[in-house]
């Protein structure tokens, strides 16, 4: 099926592995195809610094934590299972994962916990997609459906997520009983699922 | 401990895939998993919620520099990886040796620009030093102590060759590079020392590549590691 692709050579592909999907792209990563890798870069890099300023709140942090993981997904692509997921999703999870680590081994707890309404989107001029639309449809939904729940739901919701911090540390900060944290979670996280019906991926 | 009754684990399920347990709370909840279908079923209709709220953050641009920066390492850690692996057959297909100077003199821009440390001593009339060499992988570093006419090659944080891959040693004499018969794999730290087992006099550098087992006579693929005796 790739054999048209060299292994690993393929810069001069770079229009043809356009065109395919993300989850043929991890085949040729796996194999070592760095244009293919490109791609996939291309693809899923804004989404994943946005996430990973938003957890660090700060621009050499969000890109340590945004290289790790691209680092990570082109050392270990053989590890990218579809079954789990679009490859968006898998390695925002990534990005997820290493933001919480950095943010853990930080002495300093200056973290950014609070969503900041003002901040401006700075989204990338490129052609509005069907996908592009598809993928802000989807994220004007999950920010009604959070934005929906009492407070003190979304509000340990963000902390845990995008705070990093453990339902302990949320507990003594709030001064609530931990079983009640962990209450407002399952709470917050049961209506947002009603809220967004069943799972419906924008995949690209 | 990892066990524990579904109900006594069902307010843990959001923690989880929140990522707020701790790493040893998250590995007890994890084993829990393996034995409670119910606690599984829960993390997968909660797990969907949470791995969409990325999507509700501000959307920025990644910086270029970022990109230049991961692009440029995988380029490099590309360039290991397929070493030796020759282009197909067709219009691009070179002769050995000029695909060999075709590939060096790419190698040689992508090698980061480290000046070589070399610090000389006298002892007993033969001269040592250390030469820092020139490394393409990332993180990793190798330096030649030369005593004499003798050198050790050290090698530090090098990944693994490719499966069914060695690295070979090489001393460049004038123009000519020469196969030498040292061929090495690395520690799982990325380690290893080596002897080169030729004298050094006129060799103008020491050079390593990833080659099939059993070695090349001629190299096939663009050095990792260069150290430049001047």
């Amino acid at each position: 099926m790739f054999n048209s692709l060299r292994p690993g050579g393929g810069e001069r592909s770079g229009a043809h592995l356009n065109v395919l999907a993300d989850e043929e792209l991890m085949q040729l990563v796996y194999r070592g195809n760095a244009a293919a890798f490109e791609v996939v870069y291309d693809r899923h890099a804004d989404a994943a610094y946005s996430l990973a300023m938003r957890m660090c709140g700060q621009r050499s942090l969000a890109e340590d934590v945004v290289q790790e993981a691209f680092l990570s997904l082109w050392r270990s692509g053989a590890r990218y299972d579809r079954n789990r997921g679009s490859v968006r999703k898998w390695t925002l999870g990534i990005v997820h994962n290493r933001a919480i680590d950095a943010l853990r081994r930080r002495a300093v707890r200056d973290r950014r916990v609070v969503v900041d309404e003002t901040i401006e989107e700075r989204v990338p001029a490129r052609e509005r997609t069907e996908l592009e639309f598809a993928r802000r449809d989807e994220a004007r939904e999950i920010r009604e459906a959070l934005q929906q729940l009492p407070r003190e739901q979304s509000h340990v919701i963000e902390l845990a997520y995008f705070g990093g911090m453990t339902h302990t540390e949320i507990a003594s900060m709030l001064g609530t009983p931990i079983g009640t944290v962990k209450g407002r979670m399952r709470l917050g996280l049961e209506k947002m699922r009603a809220a967004l019906g069943e799972p419906g991926e924008v995949v690209g | 401990m990892s066990g524990g009754q579904h109900s006594e684990r069902g307010d843990d399920v959001a923690a989880y895939v929140l990522g707020a347990l701790t790493e040893d709370e998250a590995r007890d909840f994890a084993s829990h998993l393996r034995e409670c279908a119910a606690c599984r079923e829960d993390v997968a209709a909660l797990q969907h919620v949470a791995d969409s709220l990325p999507s509700a953050v501000p959307q920025r641009s990644a910086p270029k520099e970022l990109r230049g920066r991961v692009l440029a390492t995988v380029a490099s850690e590309a360039e290991l990886r397929n070493a030796g692996r020759r282009p197909e057959a067709g219009s691009r297909a070179r002769a050995p040796r000029e695909r060999w100077q075709w590939r060096f003199a790419t190698a040689g821009l992508a090698l980061a620009l480290v000046a070589a440390v070399a610090v000389i001593a006298f002892s007993g009339g033969q001269s040592r030093r250390v030469i820092q060499a020139h490394v393409s992988a990332p993180g990793a570093s190798a330096s030649l102590r030369v005593v004499g006419t003798r050198g050790q090659l050290q090698v530090e944080g090098m990944p693994q060759t490719p499966a069914g891959r060695v690295y070979e040693l090489w001393v460049q004499r004038g123009r000519h590079v020469h196969a030498t018969d040292a061929l090495f794999n690395v520690t799982s730290a990325g380690r290893a020392s080596v002897g080169v087992p030729v004298s050094l006099a006129g060799v103008r550098a020491v050079m390593v590549t990833a080659e099939p087992r059993g070695g090349s006579p001629e190299p096939t693929s663009a050095p990792v590691i260069v150290a430049t005796l001047g």
